[in-house]
Order: structure tokens, then sequence, then C-alpha cells
């Protein structure tokens, strides 16, 4: 079996995690928002896990891999929550709806 | 699981058991009476009866010293430090939670937000806080962050009718969690550069560069990982300064305070703040203070300082361009975390440990100054009638002087003016930084101290001198027992440390870090 060495996973990461950072800086709508923020938590938890492969001494990467899961679906259901209140309020789920804060 | 464990971890547990406990009770009680009057009133003495406890429980086990915990330190060892540092986080925590929930005891009713979950979500919300000024592992550290981000997210989401509401969550929310995910991705890398997750392991690793047990593969994987490590000192340090509202990752922090509930607001600028700088503290010291990455030329302190000047200037300027006071005080927040940012980047210098108690003696008046000053915003509105702009004030003086006195005290304390105990925080955190050589650092702090006079006092002139313009809406003064009694406890606070502050100092200087 040829292994795959850990340079790949972690370039993949790190084009997943920049995508969602472009999507999240870019796009204005919440929902998609929510989704880039998903893509760079997932980004990071294939960098923990690729890396506790190098690091076989322990299973720290992927405990905290599946504590990131844990928190990051918590963090969408108060996400959601408050994009839902946006669209009751908005009929919209655009950020740039909510423009009245300003300085 | 020793009785000594369960003491160790006794103030988080207080709290954390409380909030359960207290929803517990509000759901029942809803149950066995329809028609009760105000959920706020019991919830509010129930929730500051368990801050109190959480805080005195903290307060004791620091006066008996955390030597005495050896076994408790020695089991929750790497992930939640319990040692002075913690404790006295914890003291500042429940003390700044303690006051929220009590305006928030006269807000909500007031302005018909009467729901009870607001009190579990604050107290659950302080034990993420107390989980992540004590956390020594990344991991902890994350799940310490976003207990306490989350209920935050929530509790400024409370008026979930009002379009500001929503907005100043939405806005935090995706902010916030952008934050995590840069600081969490920094971790991830940090862990892959040195193969731990507690700090004490990482600075060791970085310390003695890899080779304590090297295998040839790692020995040669160390000798590339550099980058990796920079990379993730960066997106770290971008993380934290999105948390502490450093300029120029602070774009969220004025919609979010001036959209939220005020007492929300009042729980971000004391305890979610307070938090985050431990937070920071802690890993900064203690993952990367080797002798590499805490020097001048080749680490994080000519970024601190740099994020330090910018954030006390900018905040400073903006704040005095404002017409609402909510939103003047979301900015000298911000300025005030540019001067504790002078106090951490003094922490790598000669004078660490003066560094130190500096900048937990300034985060401790800090966060009772600042949620004085909004728990007296809050005392001057009533529903349909908050108190916001300046204009509002107008007359304040004449109309109702005991709550244009208590605005005044912490206005001042705010300014650093004596005798209030923001004078002293302010002195010894410039002299900290004067005896670490960083005098341009404090020159520039100075300065903005100065600048700062000039927003704070206009309250000042707006309620004395001004009176309202005929026909202008103005603020009526509620009547609250429950803030009424927060504002006497936060005025004696500052005026006792004002005038008394060497214990307290003291104690401050003497709660180190100890990994």
């Amino acid at each position: 079996m040829i292994s795959i060495p850990l340079e790949h996973y972690l370039v993949v990461a790190a084009v997943i995690f920049a995508i969602g950072a472009c999507g999240f800086l870019a796009r204005r709508n919440a929902l998609v928002a929510l989704m880039s923020i998903e893509l760079m938590l997932n980004a990071v938890n294939v960098t923990l896990v690729a890396f506790n492969r190098w690091h076989g001494d322990n299973h720290t990467g992927q405990m905290f891999a599946f504590f990131i899961i844990a928190v990051a679906a918590a963090e969408a259901a108060v996400g959601l929550a408050i994009v839902l209140a946006l669209f009751r309020l908005k009929k919209s789920v655009r950020t740039d709806t909510a423009d009245l804060l300003k300085n | 699981m020793s009785a000594n464990l369960l003491l160790g971890l006794s103030p988080i547990l207080i709290v954390s058991l409380g909030a359960l406990l207290l929803m517990m009770a509000e759901a029942l009680s809803k149950l066995r009476n329809e028609a009760r009057e105000s959920p706020s009133s019991s919830l509010a003495m129930g929730s500051a009866v368990v801050l109190a406890s959480g805080g005195v429980a903290s307060l004791a086990l620091w006066l008996q010293g955390p030597d005495n915990l050896m076994e408790a330190r020695a089991a929750l060892a790497p992930w939640l430090l319990i040692d002075r540092f913690s404790l006295f986080f914890f003291v500042i925590l429940t003390l700044g939670a303690f006051l929220t929930v009590l305006l928030a005891g006269g807000y909500l009713p007031e302005h018909k937000l009467d729901r009870g979950e607001f009190y579990p979500l604050v107290l659950l919300s302080t034990a993420g806080a107390m989980a992540l000024a004590a956390a020594g592992d990344l991991l902890t550290m994350f799940i310490g962050l976003e207990v306490m981000s989350l209920g935050v997210y929530a509790m400024v989401a409370f008026r979930r009718g009002s379009p500001r509401s929503v907005e100043a969550a939405m806005k935090y929310f995706l902010l916030g969690s952008f934050a995590a995910a840069l600081l969490l991705y920094g971790g991830a890398l940090l862990y892959g550069a040195t193969g731990k997750t507690d700090f004490s392991s990482i600075s060791f690793q970085l310390a003695h560069t890899g080779y304590a047990n090297p295998t040839n593969l790692q020995q040669l994987a160390w000798e590339n990982s550099t980058p990796l490590m920079v990379i993730g000192l960066i997106l770290v340090v971008i993380g934290l300064a999105f948390k502490i509202s450093a300029v120029p990752f602070h774009m969220w922090t004025p919609d979010a305070y001036e959209g939220a509930p005020t007492p929300a607001t009042t729980f971000m600028a004391g305890a979610v703040k307070a938090g985050a700088f431990a937070m920071m503290i802690r890993v900064l010291m203690m993952a990367f203070g080797d002798v590499r990455s805490a020097s001048w030329g080749s680490g994080w302190p000519p970024v601190l300082a740099a994020l330090a000047v910018a954030t006390m200037t900018v905040g400073n300027l903006i704040a005095g361009r404002q017409e609402s006071v909510k939103r003047m005080l979301a900015y000298s927040s911000i300025t005030h975390a540019g001067y504790m940012l002078v106090g951490v980047v003094a922490m790598a210098g000669t004078a660490r440990a003066e560094a130190n108690g500096a900048v937990l003696f300034y985060t401790l008046i800090y966060t009772i100054s600042t949620v004085g000053a909004f728990g007296a915003l809050i005392l001057c509105g009533s529903r349909g009638a908050e108190a916001v702009s300046y204009e509002d004030l107008a007359g304040l003086g004449k109309r109702n002087p005991a709550v244009a006195l208590a605005l005044s005290l912490f206005i001042f304390s705010l300014a650093g003016i004596p005798p209030t105990a923001g004078f002293f925080a302010k002195l010894y955190l410039f002299k900290a930084a004067v005896s670490g050589d960083y005098i341009v650092l404090t020159v520039i702090a100075l300065i903005n101290t100065v600048i700062g006079a000039y927003y704070y006092l206009r309250v000042l002139v707006f309620m004395y001198f001004r009176e309202p313009l005929p026909g202008a809406p103005i603020a009526k003064p509620m009547k609250s027992g429950h803030v009424a009694i927060a504002l006497v406890f936060a005025a004696l606070l500052v005026l006792a440390l004002g005038i008394l502050p060497s214990k307290t100092l003291q104690a401050a200087l003497s709660s180190t870090i100890s990994g």
C-alpha cells in the first residue's frame, strides 16, 4: 500500500480553510457564511487528524477533532437561531439587509 | 474523585450547578403558578447568590493558597490550572457577572423582556469564562471560549423582536465564530509543529527546539516546522485580538455593544473581556513565554505593541465622535483593551511580575467601573425612554442627582481621575510599563488618557451644565432596587479601591501564573 504523505492532507486542509475564509469574507448570505465557517472548522479537523498520524504517540489530535465537531454543532444551532430571528424580521437572510447599526 | 479535587474545582462547579438548578427552578415554577409575577426578581437574586458564593469560594481558595490543593492541581493539570492567577480572575469574573445579574433584574422587567432564561445564560457563560481563565491546554481553552461565547450570542439576541438586537447578535456571532476558527487553525498548526496541545509542553518544545527526544524523522521534520509555528502563532494572535476587540479587529464591537440589551453589553464589556484577557495572557506567557518568542527582536511583543498603539488611538479618536453614550462606552472599552495590551507587552520585558500585577489590578478596576457605567446608564432610562445619546442625559444632574452622581463616579474611574480606583489602575500600569523600559508606549498611552478625558467629561457637561432642548424626548430614570444595590456596591468598591488600593494590588502582584 502506498501511503499518502502528510503534506497532501495539509495542503487539502489549507485549501479548504482558504475557501471557507474567502466565502465568509466575500458572500453576503448569512447561511453561506455559516457554511463557510463549518468548512473552516472541518479544515482544522483534517489538519489535526493528519498531524495526529504523524505524532503517533498519542491521540490528542483525534480527540481534539471530536470536540470541535461537537462544539461546531452547538455553534450552528445558535447561529441558525439568530439567522431565523433575522429572517422573521427582515424576510431575508442577507447580511447587508442588517444595516441599522453604524458609526 | 477526592474532596480536594472538588474543593479545587468548587468555583466553577458552584456557578455551573447553580445555573442548572435555576434553569430547573424556572421551568418548574411556570407549571405550578401560571399567574406568577415577574420571574426576574427571584431569579436575579438566586443568580446573584450563586455568583457571590462562587466568588467567595474563589477568594477563600486564593487566601488559603493553591499550594494546599496539590492533589486537585495534579489531577486537573494540564487541562485546568488552579493557580492564584486563575483564582484572581475567578473573582473578577464572578464579580462582573454578579453585578450584571442584578442590573438585569431591574432592566428586563422594565423593558418587558422578562424571560427567565437570561440568568442561566449569564451563569453558564461565566462558568465558560472561568474555564477559559484557568485553561492550560488548547482544547480546554477552545471549549471554555465557546461555552462563554455561545451564551453571550444568545444574550445579545435576547430582544428578538428588535432588528437592532438581532443584527448585533448576527455580527457578533459571525465574527466571533470566524475568530474561533482562525484560533483553532493556529492551534492545529501548533499541534503539528510541537506534537502537544498543552501550553507548558508547547513552551518546552519551543525552548528546547524539539531535540529533547529526537527520532530522525522528527528531527528532520522539526527543521521544516518553524514556518508552521510562525503561522500558527500569527493565527492565534489574530484570533485573540478579535476576542479582546483590538484594532483592526474591533469592527464588531461597537455594533454588538450598541444593539445588545444593556445588561448583555455590560456582561460583554466586563466579564467576557476579562476572560479573553486571561486567555491571552496565559497563551502568550505560558505557551510563547520562552526567550525567543517573547523577545522584542524575534517574537510577539512588537506585534502586540503595534496592536496596543492602534487600539488605544483609534478607539479614542472614534469614541470622541460618538453621539450615543452607549456607543461611546463601547469605544471606551476598546481603548481600555489597548491600555491593558500595553501591560501585556510589558509582561514580556524585564518587569514581568510587576506588569502581571498591574494588568490584573487594571482588569479588576476596569470591570467594576465599566459595569458601573453601563449600570448607571440603565438606571438613567426607562421603558420607551432609554438613555442612549448625550442629549438624553441633558439636565439629569438637576432631575435626578443620585443617578447623575453614580454615573459621574464611574465615568471618573474610567477616565482615571483620582480619588477613584481608575487612577491607581492606570498609575500602576504605566509605572510597570516604564520599569520595563517601554517609554514610548507609556507616553502614547498617557497622551491617549488625556484625549480620553474629553469625551468622558462631555458626559458630565451634558448632565450638569446643559438643559434639555425644548420638546426633545428626555430619558426618565427608572426605579429598581436591584440596580440600586448593584450600583451602590460597585461605587463602594470603586471608592474603596481608589482610597486604599495597596492590599488589592499586593494580591494582584502575587497572582502569578504557575505552570
